[in-house]
């Protein structure tokens, strides 16, 4: 990792400078053209070193606002969180090793989750333990049937 | 990574391979590592940094072809290799001290009361050597344990200060055990020597070892890096004072003895440590030698004509650690100059031919380092942060975040000015943090995360939730230990 200049000067025009520079009028259509992407690999296409992963998220989550679809996006970053821990898919077996693989990427999905969809994403957790999705599952977007069920859009 | 630990043996130069760093070069000294099982120890860490900007601790350079995970291997095996021939040097000295300290003929014998102590001060630095070996050896058994390459590589760097300290206090001790050897001949073999002058001497030359000791023990950054700047031209006085000590004994010598046994008697007042390459053949005290002059990069290793100082094994294990931040170029520096005896009229600061400098690792990037590393004359070091919060302690303790893992080894300088002047605000929830908001982000991505595994989190799975979240801010993967109140 190099040094980082992500905070310096304006950072959220410059992060639509380059999502424009790559011909998108949106952070999220560019983030869901690449739905299986980590979002730290997200922010490194948008510059690495001047853009960081948070505020790449930071940003999906108020264009999510404003379109009402923060439970799509919620579901998104699930998808990105399961490609980047677990890129075999789920496991077959739920032994210690791969229970804890599964609850690093839960857990780091919790931390990216807004306030709002806390205890929901709780929810989806415990579900997700109950039953457990096929083995090798591995959702390819917001729109995995799975997910669909387990965190169905709700939004007016 | 398990496998790190057990494959590095065969990957270890065999021993008596040229003349390395190490004093005896026919010391099989691989490495000492096998200290037993590596404890399930935690590695911290810490608290809250902001999300970051300019983060100080800085960048590391990585050679942009080189995968990350082989980057971190490759220095893992380097630090074993390292911590190895510093072992190999002390267990070397740990036998020569008990060996002395049963010298009832010499340095134990009647005047034990005067030089038992001088022996005693090498065994208590043998000590702090050996302790910070250990912990060193610990940490990087915590790094083969953990599978993200980022924060493998931030452990070895927490660990590098005390292997540091240990291959500079191991050289330094080596130097002080060489004066024993020569006090224990002196009292065996010429009971014409005044005992008192030589008991003032011995406790002359403590008195300048001391502070570079005590610094290189402290493991305080500043006072490491001064006493190896200055451990060149300290070891060369060392050796001037050995070759007069030495020729005092031989004039003294020639007074009481025929010349057939004087000749036998300055050949036991030998060094075994680096002032070997310093202290001229001759009995006079040599002409010093000229710093830098021939010292040339070859592929045998370090050379000074057809000598080699260092070998290329040793080179190579140097310049991983260097290019990985573990330890630092002047350290290593100051450990070439020792070895190629160019201590005597060494301007302490002066630099190594670049071509050598390159062989260690010197580069722009090794150079910004530290200058990022440090802030510059004047300036306050920017604030330190917990990563692994502080109001948790006890929670970290329990998984492990203990001792040298403790969560203090945890910390990030991050500029607090730059911080709060960017303050994401309206919709951008999650803009830039405080190091509070760090602190619940994280907590929450632990517990959930426990919550889910239904056990205790292990130290590897605790840092690589944190190592994500570092990246994720752009916070540099590279701690420093905590140096707050």
């Amino acid at each position: 990792m190099s040094e980082d200049h992500s905070w310096e000067g304006n950072w959220k025009v410059r992060l639509y400078e380059r999502i424009h520079e790559r011909g998108y009028d949106s952070l999220t259509a560019f983030a869901e053209a690449r739905p299986t992407l980590p979002l730290v690999e997200l922010a490194q296409e948008l510059g690495g070193d001047d853009v960081n992963a948070v505020q790449v998220f930071s940003g999906l989550v108020a264009e999510a606002e404003r379109s009402n679809r923060l439970t799509r996006l919620v579901r998104g970053q699930l998808v990105r969180e399961l490609w980047e821990s677990l890129p075999n898919g789920w496991p077959s077996v739920l032994d210690d090793e791969a229970r804890l693989e599964v609850a690093i990427a839960l857990g780091s999905w919790s931390a990216f989750t807004p306030v709002t969809h806390e205890e929901r994403a709780r929810q989806v957790m415990a579900a997700l333990l109950a039953t457990p999705p096929p083995p090798g599952w591995r959702p390819l977007g917001p729109d995995d049937e799975l997910l669909l069920t387990l965190l169905p859009d709700e939004e007016v | 990574m398990a496998l790190l630990s057990a494959g590095c043996a065969s990957l270890t130069p065999p021993p008596g391979r040229g003349m390395n760093l190490r004093y005896t070069p026919s010391e099989a000294a691989g490495p000492a590592l096998a200290e037993g099982p590596s404890e399930d120890s935690p590695r911290p860490l810490v608290s809250p940094p902001p999300s970051a900007d300019s983060v100080a601790g800085g960048a590391v350079p990585r050679d942009a072809a080189e995968p990350a995970w082989q980057s971190a291997i490759a220095a893992h095996l380097a630090f074993l290799r390292a911590v190895g021939d510093v072992s190999g040097s002390t267990r070397r000295i740990s036998g020569e001290l008990s060996r002395l300290r049963a010298s009832r003929a010499g340095i134990a014998g009647r005047h034990a009361d005067l030089f038992i102590p001088s022996v005693d001060y090498g065994v208590q630095q043998l000590q702090w050597i050996d302790t910070e070996l250990a912990a060193a050896t610990r940490l990087s058994n915590t790094a083969s344990e953990v599978d993200d390459p980022d924060m493998q590589l931030a452990l070895l760097r927490l660990s590098g200060p005390r292997l540091q300290s240990s291959l500079l206090g191991s050289l330094l001790l080596a130097v002080w055990l060489d004066f024993l050897n020569l006090a224990n001949v002196v009292l065996d073999q010429c009971p014409y020597y005044n005992v008192e002058r030589l008991f003032r001497k011995m406790r002359q030359l403590q008195e300048v070892i001391e502070p570079a000791m005590t610094a290189l023990s402290s493991l305080e950054p500043g006072q490491v890096e001064a006493a190896a700047a200055d451990l060149p031209a300290l070891i060369g006085h060392l050796t001037s004072e050995f070759a007069a000590t030495r020729e005092a004994v031989r004039v003294a010598a020639q007074q009481f003895e025929k010349a057939l046994k004087v000749k036998e008697l300055i050949e036991m007042l030998t060094t075994a440590s680096a002032m070997k390459m310093a202290l001229p053949r001759l009995l006079p005290p040599a002409a010093p030698a000229t710093l830098g002059v021939g010292l040339v990069m070859g592929s045998n290793g370090v050379m000074i004509g057809t000598r080699i100082v260092v070998s290329a094994e040793w080179v190579e294990t140097m310049r991983r650690l260097v290019q990985a931040g573990v330890i630092s170029l002047p350290a290593v520096s100051a450990a070439v100059r020792i070895h190629a005896g160019q201590v005597m009229m060494a301007q302490s600061h002066d630099e190594l031919p670049r071509g050598v400098r390159e062989a260690l690792g010197d580069g722009p990037e090794v150079r910004s380092m530290r200058v990022t590393g440090r802030a510059g004359a004047g300036m306050a070091e920017p604030p330190q942060h917990h990563v692994l919060p502080r109001e948790f302690r006890e929670w970290f303790e329990k998984r492990g975040f203990i001792g040298d893992m403790s969560i203090d080894q945890f910390c990030v300088k991050m500029e607090q000015a730059s911080h709060q002047a960017l303050h994401g605000g309206g919709n951008w929830r999650l803009g830039r943090m405080w190091p509070g908001e760090w602190n619940q982000m994280i907590m929450k991505a632990l517990r959930d995360a426990e919550t889910v595994a239904g056990r205790m989190l292990t130290p590897n799975a605790i840092l690589k939730i944190v190592a994500r979240e570092m990246r994720r801010h752009n916070i540099p993967v590279n701690f420093t230990p905590w140096r707050g109140p």
